[in-house]
C-alpha cells in the first residue's frame, strides 16, 4: 500500500509511507521543503516511514489537511526526482567533466 | 529513383528508445511543470508528459518529443552530439569564472549630506574626515585591482556620497589610466552619486575621462524627498537638476538611475515608472530594500514584507509591458537580468544571482579604511559591526591573501547551489543564485534554510511569473527577448 495514513489531532499529525514504495531520502527531502509549515520528526519501522508533523500553534485543521496533501504530492515528486537523478547521474558527471576539461588538447 | 533513404531508415534508431539526460522539474501550476537542464534550457510540459518522459513511454511521434530532444532533455540513437553541446553550453554559462573580478568598488568616503533612513551603508555625517579614503589606501587598492585577470575592469566609486571626496576620485582615475597604459585592460569608471553636490568642474572631468554617472531616484518629488531627506529638503530638485546637467555635459546615455522601494513607494509604482519614462531613462530596476545598515536600524526593511513587494513588482512589470506594447521601449532591469539567463547562453554576472556566489568573483570592495570586502553587502554588514565577509586589509595583506582567504572561499564553497539542500534539486537553480551574504544577514548562515528564505520564495515567484507571462502572450515573449539581448 502506498497510500499514507494520517492520524492525530491538534497541532501534531502523523503521516506514514510504505517503505516498500517510498525511499526515506525522498520523504526527508520533501519534509525539508515544508520546514516553513511544520516541524517533521521522521522515524523508521519495519514496514513504514513515519512522519510526525508538528504545526505552528494556530494552524487550522483545514490548513493542516491541505499542507499534508501537498506534502504527499511532494514525496511523490521527490521519488520521481530520485529516479531521474539515478538514471542520469553518469551523464551529469560526463557533462561537467567535459565542461571543465581543458579547451586545447595536446597535439601530437 | 528517390535520392533519399526511406523514412523507415530514420525511424529505426528512434524505435530503439531514448535515454534521459539530467533534468530538474518544479510545479508551475496544478497540471504543468517547468523542466530545466544544467545549461539553463527550459520548457513547460504537462505532468502527463513528464511522467511519460521519465518512464520512457514518450513516443518519438509525440508532438513534444522533438522539442525535448532539441533542448537536450533526452538523447536517442539519432544524435550523439547532445553531451558535447550541453557541456559547451554549461561552459559558456560559467565562462565569467575564468576572468574573475571585473567590478571593483572604491568606498572613497562614508560621509554623506543626505540622512536617508533606509541607508544600507550606514553613512556618516559630512564633517567627519576620518571616514575618507586616503591616497595611500587608494594606491594599494589599485595594485590589487590590476592583479585581477579580468580583461575588463570597472572601477565604481561609492560612498556615502563619493563626490564629497572628489579629489580622491580624480587621483584614482588618473592613476588607474596611467597603470592601464601598460595593462591595456578595457577600463571603465562609474560614480554612484546622489548628484546633490555635483559641479560643472566635476562633470567636465567625467566627460574627459568617459566616466558614467549612476544616481538615485526614488520616484516623483514627494516620494523621493520623503525617502531621501537632506538639509533644505531638496534632494529631488538637486537630483533632477544634476541629471539634466550631467546629460548636457556627458551625453544622455551616460547617466543611469536606481530606485529603492520603501513602504511609501508601494502604492505608487505607476507614478514611479512614469517619472523614469518622462525623464527619458531606458528602464528601471524595481529594487527591494536589503537587510543592511540603517534599513535595519530604522526598521525600514521590516516595514513591508515579501508579498507586498511582489505585488508592487508585478504591478510595475505589468505597466512596463503595456508601455512596450504601446511602442515605448522601456526595460525592467531585474527581469532583464533573469531573462538573459533564461533566453540566452550568457550569464549577466549579477552578484545576487550567481552560483558559485558572486562575492569576490564578480565584485570586490575596497573600504575607506583599507578593509577589503567580498561584496557591497559585505561591507554594509561590516558597518553594522559584523565583519564576516572582510577578506583582509590593503595595508597588511597581499592579493593572494585576499582572494584565497577562508572568508571568501568558505562561503563560496558552502553556498554553491549545486550542492545545498533544496537548491540542488530546484528547477529554477540555473536562473538563481546563492547570495550567502543575504542568508547570513537574515538567518545567520551562509547557506540558509531555503524554505524560510525570502530570497528563495521571492525569486521563485518571479521566475514563475516571467515564464507564465511569456507563455501566455507571444508579444510579451518578443519584448522579453529584446530585454534579454539588449
Amino acid at each position: 500500500m502506498n497510500a499514507p495514513s494520517a492520524q492525530g489531532a491538534g497541532a501534531t499529525m502523523e503521516v506514514k509511507f510504505d517503505k516498500a514504495v517510498f525511499h526515506v531520502d525522498s520523504v526527508k527531502k520533501a519534509a525539508y521543503r515544508f520546514l516553513d509549515r511544520f516541524t517533521p520528526e521522521i522515524s523508521l519501522t519495519d514496514e513504514a516511514i513515519g512522519c510526525c508533523l508538528t504545526f505552528p500553534a494556530g494552524t487550522s485543521a483545514a490548513a493542516m489537511a491541505a499542507i499534508i496533501e501537498d506534502f504527499k504530492k511532494e514525496v511523490l515528486d521527490q521519488e520521481l526526482r530520485r529516479s531521474i537523478a539515478l538514471e542520469t547521474e553518469a551523464y551529469r558527471n560526463a557533462i561537467l567533466a567535459l565542461a571543465f576539461a581543458p579547451l586545447q588538447r595536446t597535439r601530437k | 529513383m528517390s535520392r533519399f533513404l526511406p523514412l523507415a531508415y530514420f525511424q529505426k534508431p528512434l524505435e530503439q528508445g531514448y535515454k534521459l539526460l539530467p533534468l530538474r522539474f518544479a510545479p508551475l501550476n496544478a497540471d504543468e511543470v517547468v523542466i530545466t537542464n544544467q545549461a539553463g534550457e527550459w520548457s513547460v510540459i504537462s505532468r502527463r508528459t513528464l511522467n511519460a518522459l521519465v518512464r520512457h513511454q514518450l513516443s518519438y511521434d509525440d508532438p513534444e518529443y522533438d522539442a525535448l530532444k532539441a533542448k537536450h532533455f533526452l538523447i536517442d540513437n539519432d544524435s550523439d552530439v547532445a553531451l558535447d553541446l550541453l557541456a559547451l553550453k554549461v561552459r559558456t554559462k560559467l565562462q565569467h569564472l575564468s576572468t574573475f573580478t571585473a567590478l571593483h568598488i572604491f568606498v572613497v568616503t562614508l560621509r554623506c549630506e543626505h540622512s536617508c533612513p533606509y541607508c544600507q551603508v550606514s553613512r556618516q555625517s559630512d564633517d567627519r574626515l576620518a571616514y575618507d579614503m586616503s591616497k595611500e589606501t587608494a594606491e594599494k587598492a589599485l595594485a590589487i585591482v590590476f592583479r585581477s585577470p579580468s580583461p575588463a575592469i570597472k572601477i565604481e566609486f561609492q560612498g556615502g556620497e563619493p563626490l564629497l571626496n572628489f579629489e580622491l576620485i580624480r587621483y584614482i582615475v588618473l592613476r588607474a589610466k596611467e597603470i592601464n597604459e601598460i595593462e591595456k585592460r578595457d577600463l571603465q569608471f562609474v560614480i554612484a552619486t546622489n548628484l546633490a553636490v555635483v559641479t560643472d568642474e566635476m562633470l567636465l572631468f567625467c566627460k574627459e575621462h568617459d566616466i558614467l554617472i549612476s544616481t538615485s531616484l526614488d520616484g516623483p518629488r514627494d516620494i523621493h524627498n520623503k525617502n531621501r531627506p537632506r538639509p533644505g529638503g531638496d534632494s529631488y530638485e538637486r537630483a533632477i537638476a544634476g541629471i539634466k546637467r550631467a546629460r548636457e555635459v556627458l551625453g544622455h546615455d551616460r547617466v543611469g538611475a536606481l530606485m529603492t522601494t520603501t513602504v511609501r513607494s508601494l502604492s505608487y509604482v505607476n507614478e514611479i515608472i512614469d517619472e523614469y519614462v518622462s525623464l527619458g531613462f531606458e528602464g528601471i530596476f524595481l529594487r527591494p530594500l536589503s537587510p543592511y545598515g540603517f534599513a535595519i536600524k530604522t526598521r525600514s526593511f521590516a516595514a513591508y514584507n515579501r508579498d507586498a513587494w511582489l505585488r508592487f513588482y508585478k504591478d510595475g512589470l505589468a505597466k512596463i509591458i503595456e508601455l512596450n506594447k504601446s511602442g515605448i521601449r522601456f526595460v525592467e532591469f531585474y527581469a532583464a537580468t533573469i531573462l538573459t539567463k533564461m533566453l540566452t547562453p550568457s550569464n549577466p554576472g549579477y552578484v545576487d544571482l550567481m552560483s558559485p556566489a558572486g562575492i569576490g568573483i564578480a565584485a570586490m570592495v575596497y573600504n575607506y579604511d583599507g578593509d577589503v570586502y567580498a561584496s557591497d553587502e559585505g561591507r554594509m554588514l561590516a558597518e553594522m559591526g559584523d565583519k564576516k565577509f572582510r577578506l583582509g586589509n590593503l595595508h597588511r595583506d597581499s592579493y593572494e591573501d585576499i582572494v584565497l582567504s577562508d572568508a571568501l572561499l568558505n562561503p563560496i564553497e558552502e553556498s554553491y547551489t549545486g550542492s545545498v539542500p533544496m537548491c540542488s534539486e530546484c528547477a529554477f537553480e540555473p536562473f538563481c543564485g546563492a547570495d550567502p551574504v543575504y542568508h547570513y544577514a537574515t538567518q545567520g548562515d551562509v547557506v540558509g534554510r531555503k524554505p524560510t528564505s525570502d530570497f528563495c520564495s521571492r525569486n521563485t515567484e518571479i521566475f514563475k511569473h516571467l515564464i507564465e507571462l511569456m507563455r501566455g502572450d507571444r508579444q510579451i515573449r518578443a519584448i522579453f527577448q529584446t530585454w534579454a539581448t539588449r
